[in-house]
This record gives structure tokens, sequence and C-alpha cells, in this order.
């Protein structure tokens, strides 16, 4: 309750402890806490927060943080100083003061208490009254019973009683008048106690009647039924006196049914048993004699087996053997076994369990022929599931089915009995149209083969060509059997082509066809069994290095044929031999034992130890590994893509009427990276500017873009001559190549750099240049260069086609323009700058004249293109 | 029984001290780089201590490995080591404060070997997962510069000299993956292979398998230069390496001898058979890379012993 509330009920006058203020009339929900915390709220406290206080409210038991013992005082003796004795004190003074000790003054409050509490007298039993105790009558309301007492006589005496005596009836008498002597002493009588003597003087009086005896019924506090006495036997209730019980056998001792109650087992303690135990049966030292013993035994049993000793008295097996008790014997005969001959066994028959097992091979397959068979008329699903049914569940089916119709019950609506009641007109006469087709089909088939035939008929089971291919790489299951395993890897290429191919195995000699598609199925069925695992868990695991071939496992019982294994052992030891083990075993090792395969080292992974990064020899000299090389990020990717295409070089008609031919000559494994090769290191120099696409895709603007498609697009048309086209361009660039480092020597390479652009090209770029705005202007001119010169991407075939019609069309032109490439082609190998202004083509022009010459004598073309070229041819072509 | 003449060849066989503060097999124990003052041992008892093998002290306990430790290897510079173990993570260590400086996680089995390259700016890690994966230690990069995944069953032993990584598989084969020729030669030698150790020159390597055989490979052709035979070496990893001046092999067995051979002409060095110097298997032997007369062996008792003539 907040402070406020509790100001507000001060005001008004409540005391906010009181319980009725504090009276909660939450039904539901969490009532407020109580206004003042009372010492028990009755509220759960954990035992460690609980505190131990006496009567008086004092804390007890203080723990180890709180003080422990030494925390108040009255923890210990009640004093300071706890057990310290005190000072003696003498106390023969004040000895007259000392008053005699009682036991009380050596108690505690506690044993003060209890002496309080056991001299009070409580009557804990209070007797049932009926209104007329003094508690019973306190009880009613005062004023009315103060007055009806004071009006009342004393409840003494009854009014009948007090009637009574006033005619002369005295307590312990009867009730009327008196009798005779004579009369008195019949009615003693009839009471049932006879008087005890007889006095002449007694007859003279009269006498009192005799008092009648209460009727006094006990009351009933048992669940008994009525007039049963508890511990009472049947024949007792019945008023017959009980048979003679058997002795009371001792507790505790289980006594079988068939033994009877020995000395041993009586219960000694038994004093009614004892007493008559000593009158039947005589001092163990007395019954020595065997006729007495028997006698007594006898006489005891005879008692006790009457009963079924009238039934079989005298009953005995046929050998003598007296029949046990508690038995008869049967009247009826045992009936007989009946007992079959063995059937003879056929002389020479040995046992071989695997007939039956052989026998019963190929039950599965006719029954799944069988079950095709029966399967060819479609059925619905009722008439499925009624097939399944036996006759008898059938027509306990029906009648359920049935049932509601024959009473005459119109079905309910809400409960269709397929799918199909639920789908469209449509949808139905579309699944009869495919049902039709597929029927027709089977039918078909099922009457191109006749049942017997079918059996004949090679069945190859559907695989999946994902499931084939998979399991063409997981586990070989028939590894221990290798024409078993051949035969199951053709089956799963077969498998694996999706029915493109045909089934390279046919039946063995001397195998049955239904053994055949037998097989076929086991393959089908471990091909999905032994599909390797996918994904993240297949890498998980390795497949063993050594596949272990052990003992082919025969199914079924098998007795093992000891003297063919004799024969077979020496047999694996040959197969076993794989030539590397071999070579192994002998100590060869070198080329048979070693394999050498090229691997591609991360580019980093060579950065780190500081070696070259293999992979430019790898793709240049190992042409069809290099390309699958990965992951070769940055340059080596770059190197990968400048990488010539194997094609143009090996094309063998240009080289053969071009002038550069031992330039050409494809470069040596054996001489890369040495002295005599003239190319060492020039890759590196001139490779170093990544394509132009790279720099586009980058930095260029989306409108940049579309202006540089433009000139591609115009030169586009022609390309398809590209094949024969190419060798004489190359033929030119090589003899402008060889002539590239003079040219060097003259134009300042640093500045210059000659673009090569298709006339038409330029024309048509010239018209739109005028047409442009001048800042795109610098931009047009940088993308024709780069489709003209940087033709390392796809443009530059088509340009050198589209030249190559002009060519043929304008020769001079053609001749121009052949000049130029040739220039373009040496600088490209020397030069690493590639943009100049476009005005310099002018220079070139002239340049090029001078190079012609080197073209007429082809002689001297090929010694220098030694120097230099090839590389610079390979760059050409691929530039391509 | 030692040999007090100083015959170049013949083995150190006295026995200097005995580091026994190991409480289980001590798998592996090296040599520190340079002038390999010291040594680092590692062994079943998740610890990795080091050494100071003429003194016989032990200078520090490396322990942060849960499980046991398989592989040790020091830096060029001896500022670290790595170790690798059960706990599938290879750890680096600072060899002066005893911190871990880097724990690099990644294998899916216990690491068998480990090895850093020539400037300690690569660590191999070969593992029972059958991959050996090298990590880039100048990045904080956690994957892999590459993973060599040829090993068909665990990897036993690495070794890294000359561009070459030497790869020694349970499989039977050791792979030299050759980095400057982009090539993976991989000579089958037929039983699970224990140790590789490459020669000087990177000519020729040694390899340990568990047919009893300590072979020396020529590294071009894959041949079989030499055999050495006479120990027992059926089941465990006992390492073989080149005793001084690569004039000798020496190697473990698995009864607790230490054998040597003349590497020419394979015959034991004297005395034959050896002598049983520790209790258990020996796992590792290691000559001292610069000194002649030093080598030292750990075993399977716990303990690594320092030999010298």
């Amino acid at each position: 309750m907040t402070s406020r509330l509790k100001r507000k009920l001060g005001d008004l006058g409540i005391d906010p402890s009181s319980s009725k203020a504090n009276e909660s009339f939450c039904l539901i929900g969490t009532p407020l806490p109580p206004l003042e915390k009372s010492k028990d709220t009755g509220e759960f406290v954990p035992l460690w927060k609980q505190e131990v206080r006496d009567e008086k409210g004092r804390r007890r038991l203080h723990g180890a943080f709180t003080g422990g013992f030494s925390a108040g005082y009255f923890n210990t003796v009640g004093s300071k100083e706890g057990w310290a004795p005190a000072t003696f004190v003498s106390s023969r003074a004040d000895r007259a003061n000392k008053k005699q000790a009682r036991p009380e003054d050596f108690m505690d409050d506690e044993d003060l208490a209890e002496l309080r509490e056991s001299r009070q007298l409580v009557d804990e039993n209070e007797e049932m009254d009926f209104g007329g105790t003094e508690t019973e009558i306190r009880r009613r309301s005062s004023m009315a019973n103060a007055l009806a007492a004071s009006l009342a006589p004393s409840a003494s005496d009854s009014v009948g009683a007090r009637i009574l005596k006033k005619m002369g009836w005295r307590l312990g008498q009867g009730i009327g008048p008196r009798v005779t002597y004579e009369q008195r002493r019949a009615q003693d009588r009839n009471a049932g106690f006879a008087p005890d003597d007889e006095d002449e003087e007694a007859k003279k009086h009269m006498y009192p009647r005799r008092d009648t005896p209460l009727l006094l019924v006990p009351r009933k506090d048992n669940s008994h039924g009525l007039g049963y006495t508890p511990g009472m036997g049947l024949n007792e209730s019945l008023g017959r006196a009980g048979e003679a019980k058997g002795p009371h056998i001792s507790a505790g001792f289980g006594l079988g049914a068939l033994n009877d109650a020995d000395d041993d087992d009586l219960d000694v303690y038994d004093a009614a048993l004892g007493s008559e135990r000593s009158k039947r049966i005589l001092a163990y030292d007395a019954i020595d004699d065997d006729d007495q013993m028997s006698m007594g035994l006898s006489r005891r049993r005879g008692a006790g087996n009457r009963a079924p000793a009238k039934s079989s008295p005298t009953q005995t097996f046929r050998d003598g053997k007296p029949v046990l008790k508690g038995f008869i014997l049967s009247d009826q005969p045992v009936a007989e076994d009946r007992w079959f001959p063995l059937p003879e066994v056929p002389p020479g028959w040995k046992p071989n369990p695997r007939r039956v097992w052989e026998a019963s091979a190929n039950k599965e397959n006719e029954g799944a022929s069988k079950g095709k068979q029966r399967e060819e008329s479609p059925r619905t699903h009722e008439q499925w599931k009624r097939s399944l049914l036996s006759a008898d569940e059938v027509r306990r089916a029906v009648m359920t089915f049935s049932q509601g119709s024959l009473l005459g019950e119109t079905p309910l609506p809400s409960q269709p009995r397929s799918v199909f009641d639920l789908m469209s007109q449509k949808d139905k006469e579309r699944l009869a149209n495919i049902r039709t087709n597929l029927t027709a089909g089977v039918v078909e088939q099922g009457s191109s083969a006749p049942p017997s035939a079918l059996r004949t008929e090679v069945d190859i089971p559907h695989v999946h060509p994902s499931v084939a291919k998979a399991a063409l790489q997981g586990f070989q299951p028939f590894t221990a059997d290798p024409v078993k395993q051949s035969r199951y890897t053709a089956f799963l290429h077969y498998a694996s082509a999706a029915g493109d191919g045909v089934l390279s195995i046919a039946t063995l000699p001397g195998q049955k066809t239904e053994d055949f598609n037998k097989e076929l199925a086991d393959y089908a069925k471990s091909a999905t069994v032994f599909k390797p695992l996918s994904g993240a868990m297949a890498s998980r695991f390795k497949s063993a290095a050594i596949v272990e071939t052990g003992p082919k496992i025969i199914e079924g019982l098998h007795t093992p044929d000891l003297s063919a294994e004799a024969v077979e052992e020496p047999k694996p030891e040959e197969e076993e031999e794989d030539p590397r083990m071999a070579a192994v075993r002998l100590g060869i090792y070198g080329s048979l034992t070693r394999e050498v395969a090229p691997w591609q080292p991360a580019r980093l992974l060579c950065k780190r130890f500081g070696v070259k990064d293999p992979e430019v020899d790898l793709g240049v000299d190992t042409a069809p590994t290099s390309t699958d090389a990965p992951s070769a990020p940055g340059a080596g990717a770059d190197a990968g893509t400048m990488a010539p295409p194997p094609l143009p070089i090996a094309d063998a008609p240009h080289s053969a009427d071009g002038t550069g031919d031992g330039a050409r000559a494809p470069r040596n494994l054996a001489n890369v990276g040495l002295g005599e090769d003239d190319e060492q290191g020039r890759d590196t120099l001139t490779y170093q500017r990544p394509a132009m696409d790279v720099f586009k895709a980058i930095f260029a603007s989306d409108d940049e873009d579309s202006d540089a498609d433009e000139p591609s697009e115009e030169v586009a048309p022609a390309p398809s001559q590209p094949a024969e086209t190419t060798p004489q361009h190359l033929l030119v660039a090589d003899s402008a190549t060889s002539a590239g480092p003079e040219v060097d020597q003259k134009v300042d390479l640093a500045t210059f750099k000659p673009t090569f652009v298709p006339r038409v090209d330029r024309e048509s770029r010239k018209d739109k240049d005028k047409v442009k705005e001048k800042s795109r202007d610098k931009n047009k001119k940088k993308v024709a260069a780069l489709v003209s010169f940087d033709d390392g991407d796809d443009g530059l075939q088509i340009n050198v086609s589209s030249k190559k019609r002009k060519e043929k069309s304008k020769d001079k032109d053609g001749d121009r323009k052949k000049k130029k490439r040739k220039e373009k082609k040496g600088d490209g190998d020397d030069d690493d700058s590639m943009w100049v202004e476009k005005p310099a083509a002018a220079v070139v022009q002239n340049l090029v004249l001078e190079d012609l010459t080197p073209l007429a004598h082809p002689s001297e073309v090929s010694l220098e293109g030694v120097a230099g070229p090839p590389r610079g041819r390979k760059r050409a072509v691929d530039f391509m | 029984m030692a040999t007090s003449t100083h015959n170049p060849t013949a083995l150190a066989r006295n026995l200097h001290t005995t580091l026994s503060n190991h409480k289980g097999p001590v798998h592996v124990a090296r040599y520190a780089k340079g002038s390999a003052k010291y040594v680092l041992s590692g062994g079943q008892d998740r610890t990795v201590r080091l050494w100071n093998p003429s003194t016989g002290a032990e200078i520090k306990v490396y322990a942060a490995h849960g499980y046991e430790v398989l592989s040790l290897t020091v830096s060029h510079d001896n500022n670290r080591f790595a170790s690798s173990g059960g706990d599938r993570s290879v750890f680096l260590w600072d060899v002066s404060t005893g911190q871990t400086i880097r724990r690099i996680a990644g294998h899916m089995g216990k690491i068998n070997a480990v090895e850093f390259n020539d400037d300690t700016s690569v660590l191999a890690s070969g593992s029972y997962d059958s991959t050996v994966r090298l990590w880039d230690l100048r990045a904080q990069n956690r994957q892999p510069i590459q993973i060599l995944e040829e090993a068909r069953d665990a990897v036993q032993a690495l070794h890294i000299s000359h561009g070459t990584i030497l790869t020694g598989s349970v499989d039977g084969h050791v792979r030299a993956y050759d980095l400057r020729m982009g090539q993976l030669r991989s000579d089958f030698i037929g039983a699970p292979v224990t140790a590789v150790t490459s020669a000087q020159d990177g000519q020729s390597y040694l390899v340990t398998t568990l047919d009893s055989n300590v072979r020396l490979m020529d590294a071009a052709t894959g041949k079989m230069l030499n055999g050495f035979k006479g120990h027992k070496a059926e089941g465990y990893r006992c390492r073989s390496c080149f005793g001084h001046g690569e004039a000798s092999v020496i190697c473990g067995d698995e009864s607790g001898t230490i054998w040597a051979w003349d590497l020419l002409d394979a015959v034991p060095l004297p005395p034959t058979p050896p002598p049983k110097v520790h209790q258990g298997v020996v796992l590792w032997v290691e000559h001292h890379p610069t000194e002649d007369g030093e080598m030292i062996s750990a075993g399977a008792d716990g303990t690594v012993k320092v030999w010298r003539h």
C-alpha cells in the first residue's frame, strides 16, 4: 500500500494496521501487500533466510556471519562470560535468608511452562449430552433459560417417577401391585434364576414385583453384518460344533500340500493343543512300540481322510504302487499317439541346402513379372484395394460399403471417395486419355510378348543417369569378381547415357535370360545403394587407397569345399600384383613407381616461397593442362588470357608461304628461361598492362560504353573469313616486328604511340566527331584506338577481316593499312605506352615506308626475326 | 661400447644428459635453428618443453594443448615455433613469452606433421584427414593458401626445402610438390611412410616406412639409391635422419635401440646390433644440424636423451 493511501486512511480515522483494513477482496490478480509487514506473513521463506527466535523475540542461533557464538550472550549460558566460573562467594552469612530449595528453582522457562501445563486438569473426554448437561444449557441464550428454570420444578425426577413415588413406588421395585411370595418365585423362575432358599416366614408377606430388567441394546460400532460375530466359522454360525481342527501349525513355516503336519511343525506353545495332544499321543519315550505308533497314526489319519478314502479305498497302479493321495485312477485308457514311419532316404542322397535356395532364387522375378502382367489393365483404387483383401474381407467390405445404400441412405456429400471425384471434368478426360494411351502401349507390349515369351525378354531396369554417374564414381561392390565388376560398370555406363547408348553386355554363355534380368536388377539396386555421398559429407571421407578384396562370401548354408580352396589359394597372389607393387617388391623404384603430374601451386604460395609462378610455363607448353589451371588470380590469369591460343600458331599453311618461318618456330620447353631463349623475360615486360576491357569495365561510364560499342558494331558486319586472313596479316606483322627495334630508336617511345584505325572507321568517326561535343571527342579517340590496337579482345579479328575486304577492293589502301599494322605490331611488342595523340599517325606512315624494305628480303627478316619476333608474333595472334 | 675414436661417421653414443620431465611418450624432439643450442620436445603429456641439452635444464614449459603434441617445427629466427597434435589445430607460439600467437584450425583430424618454410612465411600441416594445408603466416587469413588433397590416407611426414614440399603418407606415397616446376611427383614406396627427410642439396630424400626399411631415394628420378635395413619399425612412427655431414643415416627402432648406417654402402655402423638405450620405442632421432658429435633421441619412455661423442 502506498504511503499516500495510508495517509488518506489515517485522515479517515482508519487504523491501517487493523485486520479489516487489510482484508483482501481480490479474487483475481495479486492482492496488494499487507499494510504493515507482520512478523509472519505466511509466505515462504527459504531455509537460509529463516530466523530462530525465542518467545521473547530474541534471535537465537546466530550464524557465523552474524556473529556466531559471540553474538548475544543469551546463546551462551546466559552470561557475558559464558561458561567462565564466577568467583566463589560464601553464602555463610546469608544462610538464613536462603529458603529451602525447591525443584522450581532449578527449572528454566520451558520446564516451568511444562509444569504449569501438567497441573491443569483437563477433562478431555466430554460426555455426550442431549441437552441436559450444564454446558448445553449454558449454550442456550441466557434469558429464556433463566425464566424457564425459575418457573419449572427441579428436574431431579421425571413426572412419572414423581407420581410413582407418590403411589408408594420405590427405586429398585417393579411396577404394579404387590405379589405373593409364590408369585414372586415364579417370576424369578421365569427370569431365569432359581430362588435359593425357602423361608416359611417369607410366604407370609407380600412382595413388590421384581423390577423389569432393562433391555440393553449394545451399540453397533463395526461394519459386520447383523448377527455376525467376528471370528466365528460358518459351521459355528449355523449352530454346529466345529470339526476337529487340525493341529496348530507353528507360524512361519510353510507346509506343502502333500505333507502332513509333523510334530516338528506343530506349535509347541499352543496350550489347547498340548492338552489335546497329551490325550492322544503319548510321550516320546512311550512311542517306541511300532504297533502303538501305527495305531495312533492310523486313527488320527483315519479321521482326517475319511472323505477321499471312501472313493478310492485301495487304489493301486498295476505294478502295485499305491496311487498318490488326492489322485484317482482313470477309467478310460490313454489315447495312443499316432506314429508315422520315416520316409526312406534314397541311397546316395546328400544334403544340399542350396538346392532349395536355388530353386527359389527366381521366385522374386517370377512374382514381379506376373505382377507386371497383372498390372497391365489399370484398375481403380477400389479394385486395387479389394484385390488386396481376401474374399471374406471383400464381402465384409462390400457389406459396409453397400450397407448404406441398402438401407436407402443417401451417401454423405461431404465425403468424396477419392481424389478423382474432386477433379474437374476436363481433368478427368485428360487423365482418361493418358490412361488409354498407356494401356494401349502396355497392351501392345504385352500382346507382342506372350507370357511365355516375356520371360525370355531382357528387361533392363531403369536407373536414373545421375544415379548411375554417381555410382560409377562410388564404391564398386563387385571388385571381388572382376567379370561381374566389368559388367556392372558397363551397365552403369549404359544407364548414365540415359538410354542413348546400347547395353554392351549380353547374357553370359549358359546364362538364362531370367538370370540375366536378375543380374541387371541387382546392378540397378547396387547402383542406388552404392552411389557416393554427396556434398559436405563426401568431403569428409576418402576412399581407401587399397581396395581390400576379401574372400567371396557365399550366401546361405554352405559346406565349404576344402579341396577346391586348396587349389584356388595360390591364384590370388598372382592376381593381386599391381605392377607398382611388384616393382616395389623387387626394389625397382623409378619410372614404374613414379607418377608425375602437373600441379598448380597457388600464386600466393609461390610468392611466399619466393618462387616464380610456374603457371606461365605450364600455360604455354602444356597447353591442354594449362587451360584448366583453376584459381590463378591476378597476373597469372592475365597471362592465361594473353597466352596465344594454340590453333593459329600451329596453323601450317601460312607459315609455309610466309617469310618469317624460322622466327615462328614454336618455343621449345627446353629453351624456356635459358640463355638461348631470346624471349626470356620479354613477356613479363610486355604483358603488364591488362586488357583494356578491364579498365573500361571499371572506369568508363555507361554512355562512354555505348560510344565504345559503336565502332565495333561498325566493324562487326564482316566476321566471315578469319582463318585465311589471319596468316597474311601475321606475316606482315612479322616483318614489322623484325623491324621494330629500329623504329623504336627513331621514335620517342615515351610519347609516341601509333594507332591503327581502319579507314572506314576513321571516316565515319570523323563525321561523328564533328557532330559530337568536344568533351566526348577525346574519349572517342581513345575508344577508337582501343578497338584498333588493343584487339586482344575479340574485336581484332573482326577488324582485320574487314580490313582484308577493303584490301581486296582497294589495294592501295590495303597496303597502307598493312604498313600501319606492321608498325603497330612492332610497337606493341616493345612498347608499353599505348596511347598517343592521333596526329602521330602521320609520322608512323613515314616510318612504315622505311620498314617496307625488310619485307622484300625474307632471309634477312628470318635472321632478324629470331631476335625479337616469335614472341611478338604470338602476341599478335594473341590479340586476335 | 662407445667409440671415442673420432670417426666422422661413427654415431655419438655416449649419453650426455637425459631430459626426463615429460610424463608420457615424447613424440617429437627438435633442435632449434641456427647454432641449435636448444631443444624443443613435445609429448603425450600435452606439453612442449624447451631444454638446454648441454646442461640438461628445462627452460620453459609450453602448455596449451588439449591433446598430445605430435609435431614441432621451429622458425628460422628461433622466435617462434609451431606445434600440432590431437587438437586438430596448429599452435603458433612465441618462444620467449610462452604464449600462443595463433591457433590455426581447419583440419578435420589430428595433425601429424607441421613444417615451416625457409623464411617462416608459410606453414604446412599434414593431418590424419589426408590433406596438407598451407597456411599464410604473413596475413591473418583464416583460410589456407592451398590444400594438397592428393594423399589417399593420413599424412605422416612433411619436409619443405628448395621450393619443394615433400609429404609422406600412410598410403605409401611420397609426394613432392615442386613449386618451381609446377609439378607433382609422387613416388610409390609401398609401405606406409612415417618420415621423410630431404638431403641438404635436395637431390635425394630419406624415407622411413613401416616395413622396417629406410630408403634413400633419388629426388629427380624416384630411384632407390640405397636401402637401410636391420631395425624394426612396424607400427610406430620412428623417424630417421641424416647423420653429420650426411655421411650416415640414423633411425630409431621399436625395441629401443638407435641404428646407424653408412650412407654409401648401407652397412650398419658398429656396434651391431646397437645397444638398447630407451625403455620403449624410439620415436624420434635428430642429429645436431651443425655439430658433429651431438644428437638427440626421444622415446616412448618419456625421456629425451642427448648423445655425444
